[in-house]
């Protein structure tokens, strides 16, 4: 009896513990939601972009073992950025790089334009961050002209995408440059925070140490145009910087310092006077007067003939006239980078030249950018002599100007293979390394055998990240966002993606621009165990291998 | 006659086909030529202009038609990207690329023809032996494999040459034929030909060997031999004299692919050839300036098969085109 009552025990308690085993699963089932979608990672071909490509191979693993489906997606450029940038609604991630260039040595534009809801429909906040408390403090930091208040507002605005990880932030490369310092004065190349040693400074200042007095650089990439009002590509604002001249320029500290202008004074928050350098002229012998400089500025405001450079007077109310050499430009509100993003920006062009040229424009419906090389007339340090952007620009001192370069001639040659590229640097068939997207070892490994040479790196302005699309669940969960950016560890990307050429990236505002640079941003901890409890604590499960979403959320997207 | 117009009639058939192939090939392609215009301060009313301005917004067929008039008027539009007359840009770059591929196929078939009479005559020897499998070798060398040894050995390391481009830095001249015909143009344009004619001469070298060794055993050879010719007369002005009539065909028919440049080669040497401006349009996806420059080379190569057809018509009178024969 004692034994049939064991038994009797025995198999109700196994019944029970097989109902309540069973009677769980249902419940367990209902704890997550539908499993998330297979997520596609847009990236750059490997032969375009070898660093990025394995960077999206690395971030592919990282969110594989938090239970995704991932698929890495090569697209060459136009279609690229014809996904990411005109559908935006169709894409999840996309890996993505900000340029480093003079202008972005004021952090407004990275924290501004790439952020704020504005420019989210057609601008470059392509991610649609949409965040009223981002929006305040972007605006602010604009109107802001108290440096030391300005910089507690970009450091805000620095914490808030740290804390909202609305893209992974990876690397900020290191760019590398070199040159010959048997040609050129060491003392005479200037290193540009955040940009290196391929600057105006440079060309400007660099002093040729014997007879070679031509400075002969590379460009991968043909110049496609050599206009003051469109820029195509980086070597063709390399150009274009040299042939004309502005108001104002970034230094090599990065901050922005009068340069055609004599004295720049910030009468009131919203008025600038400005003063013309007397004495300047033309390539072709004319005056530059203060009606040249008001119709540099006015030019882009005509139809929208210049769009390129629209934004950069978007800020003028006025301009006038307030004497032989100086004009008044009254601005609609307050704004803190306003020498750099429009005094340091717009190019200085010949009235005598742009008025019948502007005309024409004006009776047509082409813009400024269907004349890739209007008439090269600046008053820039440079003139140009030569203008075949497939082959070779050649550029002459120009005597007249007020801080002539040492150099007589400025030769940028047109070589697309990275192996000779370095055969003709070693041979002094270039004498400055301008542009180089090859392993970064080798030029280094170059330099020792070549003592001839010199290596100069710099930490970009410019970073690269994956960005994910808001727009879409599941990126429109900040707990998902952060997972996803934390499993990927950044150490690893710098040494396996970019082989220590670069530094681990978390904020929308470089190291190399050190006084804006929040290094709280830095304190990041990553990891799979980080990313598996965020994930965990918001609610994701993994059901069956597969990330699910928290409790009662369906999946309403289909992979692209 | 109507041989001729045959020809002819097939010649312009094929080029319609090509031009037809090209409009729908180059828009069904992935990615927009917008993107080459985007920038931050571009409006969609912007692009949408530029859209219209290109004739971007009409339907497909208008498009069509609208290309096939001005192709038809010699019109191939303006360059999206470079915004230049496509006319212009080929034509800039057409006298650098043919004194590249035109002298690499001269050379070619120069030393095609030679070694391969000779190579032929001495068929059988130790010098056939090893010369064979170098010629095979070097055929099937991938031409930037060659092309980055010789600059290796001849520019990096000996310094002999120039390690690219059409013309040393900043040199100027008053016409492109002065660059042309400038000793430091032909320096340049050493190695770039090199890397080609090793490339090319294998074609012209079997062909030539091949055809040789057919003719040897033709009647009027033996007849030379026995009427005590020397050897030198009897390869020169009997033997290799026919042998050439399928090198000529050859020779006629490589010169339709000259136009196109030689990507590979163009990109090794940074020479500024239509090769390199090609490879731009298509990934710019430039349709006006990718359809004009292939188009070019439809037209001269289906004018080169042509001219080849006629050719091999008037040369050899066993051949006749004529169905009536």
């Amino acid at each position: 009896m004692q034994r049939d009552a064991t038994r009797r025990l025995f198999v109700s308690l196994s019944m029970l513990a097989t109902i309540a085993l069973y009677g769980n699963a249902p419940v367990q089932a209902q704890a997550s939601g539908d499993p998330i979608r297979k997520i596609v990672l847009i990236s750059w071909p490997q032969g375009v972009n070898p660093q990025a490509y394995q960077a999206s191979q690395l971030i592919a693993q990282n969110w594989r073992q938090l239970g995704l489906e991932v698929e890495v997606r090569s697209m060459p450029w136009p279609q690229h950025i014809q996904t990411v940038w005109n559908e935006r609604d169709k894409w999840d991630t996309t890996m993505w790089r900000m340029v480093g260039r003079p202008e972005r040595s004021d952090p407004d534009e990275v924290v501004y334009n790439n952020y704020h809801s504005t420019t989210a429909a057609t601008g470059f906040n392509f991610i649609g961050y949409l965040n009223p408390e981002y929006d305040k403090i972007a605006e602010e930091q604009r109107q802001t002209t108290d440096t030391a208040k300005r910089k507690a507002l970009i450091s805000q605005a620095q914490r808030l995408l740290d804390r909202d990880q609305p893209q992974a932030f990876l690397v900020y490369p290191t760019t590398m440059k070199a040159f010959n310092k048997n040609v050129w004065a060491e003392d005479s190349i200037v290193s540009q925070s955040g940009i290196g040693i391929r600057n105006f400074w440079t060309f400007v200042r660099a002093t040729p140490k014997g007879d070679q007095k031509q400075m002969v650089l590379n460009s991968a990439e043909p110049v496609v145009a050599v206009s003051p009002m469109y820029i195509a590509g980086s070597a063709s604002s390399w150009v274009t910087e040299l042939v004309w001249d502005r108001l104002a320029r970034v230094g090599p500290d990065g901050l922005p310092q009068p340069w055609a202008a004599e004295k720049i004074d910030w009468v009131s928050p919203t008025t600038v006077d400005v003063t013309l350098r007397a004495g300047m002229t033309w390539h072709d012998g004319k005056p530059v007067t203060i009606e040249d400089v008001i119709y540099s500025f006015e030019a882009p405001t005509m139809g929208n003939k210049v769009p390129m450079y629209k934004s950069a007077v978007a800020d003028i109310v006025k301009i006038e006239k307030t004497g032989e050499q100086r004009a008044r430009f009254t601005l609609k509100a307050p704004n803190a980078a306003f020498v750099t993003s429009s005094l340091s920006k717009i190019n200085l062009i010949p009235k005598h030249v742009w008025d019948p040229i502007m005309k024409d424009l004006m009776t047509k419906p082409e813009n400024a950018e269907a004349l890739p090389n209007p008439p090269a007339i600046g008053s820039g340090p440079f003139k140009m002599v030569r203008n075949k952007g497939q082959e070779e620009i050649v550029l002459d001192r120009f005597a007249g100007h007020f801080s002539a370069p040492k150099m007589e001639r400025w030769v940028l040659r047109i070589v697309p293979n990275p192996e000779a590229t370095l055969g003709m640097l070693r041979r002094n068939e270039i004498n400055f390394l301008a542009d180089y997207g090859g392993a970064p070892d080798v030029l280094e490994k170059l330099a020792k055998e070549a003592p001839q040479l010199k290596v100069m790196s710099e930490v970009d302005i410019g970073f690269e990240y994956a960005a994910f699309n808001l727009r879409r669940a599941p990126f429109n969960d900040v707990n998902f966002r952060r997972a996803l950016s934390m499993v990927v560890d950044r150490n690893v990307m710098v040494q396996a993606a970019w082989n220590g050429y670069a530094v681990a990236a978390n904020s929308q505002v470089s190291p190399a621009l050190k006084f804006w640079y929040d290094t709280d941003t830095t304190k990041i901890r990553t990891g799979l165990p980080v990313a598996k409890d965020i994930l965990d604590k918001a609610g994701y499960k993994v059901v069956g291998g597969k990330l699910s979403y928290p409790a009662g959320v369906k999946e309403t997207l289909k992979s692209n | 006659m109507r041989f001729l117009a045959a020809r002819l009639a097939h010649s312009i058939f094929v080029l319609l086909a090509v031009v037809t192939l090209m409009f729908l090939m180059f828009r069904l392609m992935p990615g927009d030529p917008m993107a080459a215009y985007i920038s931050e301060a571009l409006s969609d009313e912007s692009r949408q202009s530029i859209r219209a301005q290109f004739g971007l917004d009409l339907p497909l067929w208008q498009q069509y038609f609208i290309y096939l008039a001005n192709v038809c008027q010699g019109e191939l539009g303006m360059s999206f990207f470079l915004k230049e007359p496509v006319w212009d840009i080929v034509m800039a770059a057409l006298p650098v690329t043919l004194a590249l591929t035109f002298s690499g196929l001269v050379l070619a078939y120069l030393f095609g023809v030679i070694a391969g009479a000779f190579l032929a005559w001495r068929r059988g020897s130790l010098v056939e032996g090893i010369s064979i499998p170098i010629v095979l070798a070097t055929r099937a060398a991938p031409e930037f494999w060659v092309g980055m040894i010789l600059l290796s050995v001849f520019a990096f390391s000996l310094g002999w040459f120039p390690s690219g481009g059409a013309a040393s830095p900043g040199s100027m001249y008053t016409s492109e034929w002065q660059r042309l015909l400038s000793l430091d143009f032909l320096h340049h344009l050493v190695l770039p030909v090199v890397t080609l004619a090793l490339y090319l001469q294998g074609l012209p070298l079997l062909l030539m060997r091949s055809t040789m060794l057919d003719v040897m055993h033709e009647e009027y050879v033996t007849m030379a031999r026995m009427k005590g010719l020397s050897t030198k007369r009897v390869v020169l002005n009997h033997a290799a004299r026919n042998a050439m009539l399928p090198v000529a065909t050859a020779f006629t028919l490589s010169l339709g692919q000259l136009v196109g440049g030689n990507v590979v080669i163009e990109m090794v040497f940074s020479w500024p050839g239509l090769g390199r401006i090609l490879v731009q349009a298509v990934s710019a996806s430039d349709y006006p300036l990718a359809q004009g420059a292939f188009l070019l080379v439809a037209f001269a190569l289906i004018s080169m098969n042509f001219v080849a057809d006629l050719f091999y018509a008037v040369l050899d009178p066993r051949v006749s085109h004529d169905r009536k024969a």
